[in-house]
């Protein structure tokens, strides 16, 4: 009974559930709840893990010569209210991102540990746990309810702040992400009236015409439902709300912000828009833009959720070119890689965020013009987010490196845009790749512990922190070196040579390439070189206290404005009409007046007796003639 | 150097100079390494090249300096027509 109980739990559901005994543990009296929320916020990503594991484990062991990508390892179907739900489906594209979220949800968990407030406590794992039970959602019902949970959840680390500015960021945050899912069940409803289905991307990978399970773009339903992914992928002109909120939310609530959201976009993509070739230019775009506000911003958590964007910029290309019709081999490499990418993406990208949250924690402020030499105060967290850039730069012995290289040897060998159209993909990705040496490799660390020495002395940050960060660090050094683990749960596993590699089954990958490391070695210090070159000129962009516009002003400067014009315009329109009513009015009566005025006025006059009797007679003269007529 | 009393290594210009020749030294072993590669064993070490150019010696190298160069000073120019003072959104 409880065994068939939790089996219809979906995985993420222990923590959404968990932590509903945080307020309650704050009635013990002493101080002892503080302990004991800690080791609760510890102990529910550890329980949810195994559930999982769980979970994945009932289907028993997949057929032999089955195509990993297709075998459903366990699924739990139900009917509500007339339709098919499937609220539980583990895959291996699943199991990915279940694994990297209960990752991050654990690291997240203990650099937030001195946390000494339920309210973040609850919003974090809460919201770790929606993102996780949407990844496993099989059917787009169950996937919009979670897509709201994260969204409700997710707030609460923003506004946790409790001032004024960060209640109208979250505010704003909210209708977005709130707005998001509702296209999404919008989307969904319109799909099921199209198609007659709810189900979310079961991934065909063999017939093309199998492939039941990807959306498309073809109508209504599959359009809305990619802007409703596109918004939470942070696409072009969509994006905003991410470099609005991150900076806003709290020390530790941007660690826990910068892993679900975004990913759980790309994860969605994958499942339902696997193969879109729209997808390529979107990402390439998405690579681009954000690198130059990225080298202008001065708020380093900014930076980052520039950088942020960035990021999934490549890992939408690898969904666009995941086309299992035209190439296979291609399609799987770029599903791999958007999948490793993801994965070793939320380690180095929360490093980041936890390196420029300590700065925060300790220092006060996170502008870049105010910071410089923290090197000296905070080695540790320095040498941490030093691995996190390297990472993040894709240099050879750290994780990006052996995961991003997926996605960008697809990318190389794809053919899926016709005319120049992969040739500007290749330059784009590779400009894009110098960018991420700028923001993320030298900008984040040389300004932050390097550069100018602000004179600011402040304590290293506290030891949970610090765990947190060299766990995440170790996992990005082993990651790079020894990327095995992580390639043998890849939605194709990755095998270390060629001959070993079954067409259908499995993949032969090596990053290890001489060419590859040189190559990329000679982009990352030409660019570093470049770089000193420019400080050492003085041809560097200072960092100066400033506001950089983006597309966020169009809601928070021009539509206010617009509204207050139309607000004015109908004022202005309504007193107009008034005033001339009035007059018009005024214009009448004053007549009315006139007319019936005792002085002067035709019809107040008073009439003498004989007057009425001299009409009367001519008259009834006129009536006797026209009688004779 | 610093004026705090805690003068580190990296404080002295000197160290910072090693520093970027040290860059520059490891530029140009890589540079060689390309040619000599190219050179021995081109056939295998471009092997896994999808575009000519990429077998240009060098290729990377040029690409990497001038693209960083690019952004940094496209940046520059965008900033003229993006930077607001800090307090533009009044929040």
């Amino acid at each position: 009974m409880t065994s068939s109980l939790l089996a219809q739990l979906p995985p993420g559901m222990i923590l959404v559930l968990g932590v509903l005994a945080m307020p309650l543990l704050r009635l013990i009296p002493g101080g002892t709840w503080v302990r004991l929320q800690q080791a609760l916020s510890l102990i529910l990503p550890v329980v949810s893990v195994l559930h999982m594991q769980w979970i994945a484990g009932l289907g028993g062991p997949s057929p032999v010569g089955a195509d990993p990508l297709e075998v459903v390892s366990y699924a739990w179907s139900t009917e509500m209210f007339g339709y098919t739900l499937t609220p539980i489906r583990v895959d291996r594209l699943a199991l990915v991102w279940g694994w990297v979220f209960h990752l991050a949800a654990l690291l997240s968990a203990i650099y937030a540990l001195h946390v000494k407030d339920t309210l973040q406590q609850v919003a974090g794992l809460s919201y770790a746990g929606g993102a996780i039970a949407a990844v496993f959602a099989g059917d787009l019902i169950t996937l919009f309810v979670f897509w709201e949970l994260t969204a409700i959840t997710s707030v609460f680390l923003i506004w946790a702040n409790r001032d004024p500015g960060s209640i109208k960021v979250g505010l704003r945050y909210l209708i977005i992400q709130v707005g998001s899912g509702v296209l999404l069940l919008a989307g969904a409803i319109i799909r099921f009236f199209e198609e007659g289905t709810l189900d979310f991307g079961q991934i065909a990978t063999g017939d093309p015409l199998d492939a039941v399970g990807v959306i498309g773009i073809e109508r209504i339903g599959g359009l809305l439902i990619l802007v409703a992914f596109g918004i939470k992928a942070a696409f072009p002109l969509l994006h905003n709300w991410l470099q609005d909120a991150y900076p806003k939310a709290t020390v530790t609530g941007t660690v826990f912000l910068s892993a679900f959201t975004t990913k759980l976009a790309i994860y969605a993509l994958a499942r339902g828009y696997c193969g879109e070739s729209v997808l390529i230019p979107v990402g390439v775009v998405m690579t681009l833009f954000p690198i130059f506000f990225a080298v202008i911003e001065n708020d380093l958590r900014r930076v980052l959720a520039y950088s942020l964007n960035n990021q999934l910029g490549y890992m939408v290309v690898g969904v666009g070119l995941a086309d299992f019709a035209t190439d296979p081999e291609v399609a799987r490499l770029a599903l791999n890689g958007t999948a490793a990418h993801a994965f070793a993406h939320i380690i180095y990208k929360g490093l980041l965020f936890m390196s420029m949250g300590a700065v925060l924690h300790r220092v006060g402020t996170i502008k870049a013009s105010e910071l410089g030499g923290l090197y000296k105060s905070m080695p540790l967290s320095a040498a941490f987010c030093i691995i996190a850039s390297l990472s993040i730069s894709g240099f050879p012995l750290f994780s990006g490196f052996t995961t991003k290289s997926m996605t960008m040897t697809a990318a190389f060998s794809s053919h899926a845009l016709p005319g120049v159209g992969m040739t500007l993909v290749f330059v784009g990705l590779l400009i894009a790749s110098a960018g991420v040496v700028d923001h993320s490799g030298i900008k984040i660390p040389f300004f932050s512990f390097f550069a100018h020495d602000s004179g600011k002395r402040v304590k290293e940050a506290p030891l949970n922190m610090l765990v947190a960060m060299g766990a995440a660090a170790l996992i990005c050094f082993v990651l790079g070196v020894y990327p095995q683990p992580l390639y043998d749960i890849l939605p194709t596993p990755v095998v270390s040579s060629a001959e070993a590699a079954v067409a259908g089954q499995s993949l032969y990958y090596q990053p290890y390439d001489a060419f590859h490391v040189v190559s990329y070695l000679q982009l990352l210090l030409f660019a570093a070189l470049a770089f000193v070159i420019m400080m050492r000129k003085g041809w560097y962009p200072a960092e100066i206290r400033a506001e950089n516009l983006d597309t966020d002003w169009i809601y928070r400067r021009a539509g206010p404005a617009v509204v207050r014009w139309l607000a004015w315009v109908i004022s202005s329109a309504r007193d107009w009409v008034i005033a001339r009513a009035l007059d018009a009015v005024g214009w009448v009566l004053g007549h009315v007046h006139a007319l019936h005025s005792p002085r002067g006025g035709l019809l107040g006059e008073p009439w003498p007796t004989g007057a009425t009797a001299k009409w009367a007679t001519a008259l009834l003269c006129m009536y006797l003639l026209l009688s004779y007529l | 150097m610093s004026g705090h009393g805690d003068g580190r290594w990296l404080d002295d210009d000197k160290n910072v100079r090693l520093i970027i020749k040290a860059l520059a030294v490891a530029c140009v072993l890589l540079l060689l390494a390309d040619v000599a590669l190219t050179v021995m064993d081109g056939h295998h070490y471009h092997h896994h090249t999808h575009y000519s150019v990429e077998r240009i010696p060098a290729f990377y190298a040029l690409f990497g300096f001038l693209a960083y160069a690019g952004i940094v000073t496209g940046a520059k120019q965008l900033r003229k027509v993006l930077k607001r003072p800090e307090d533009y959104y009044d929040e």
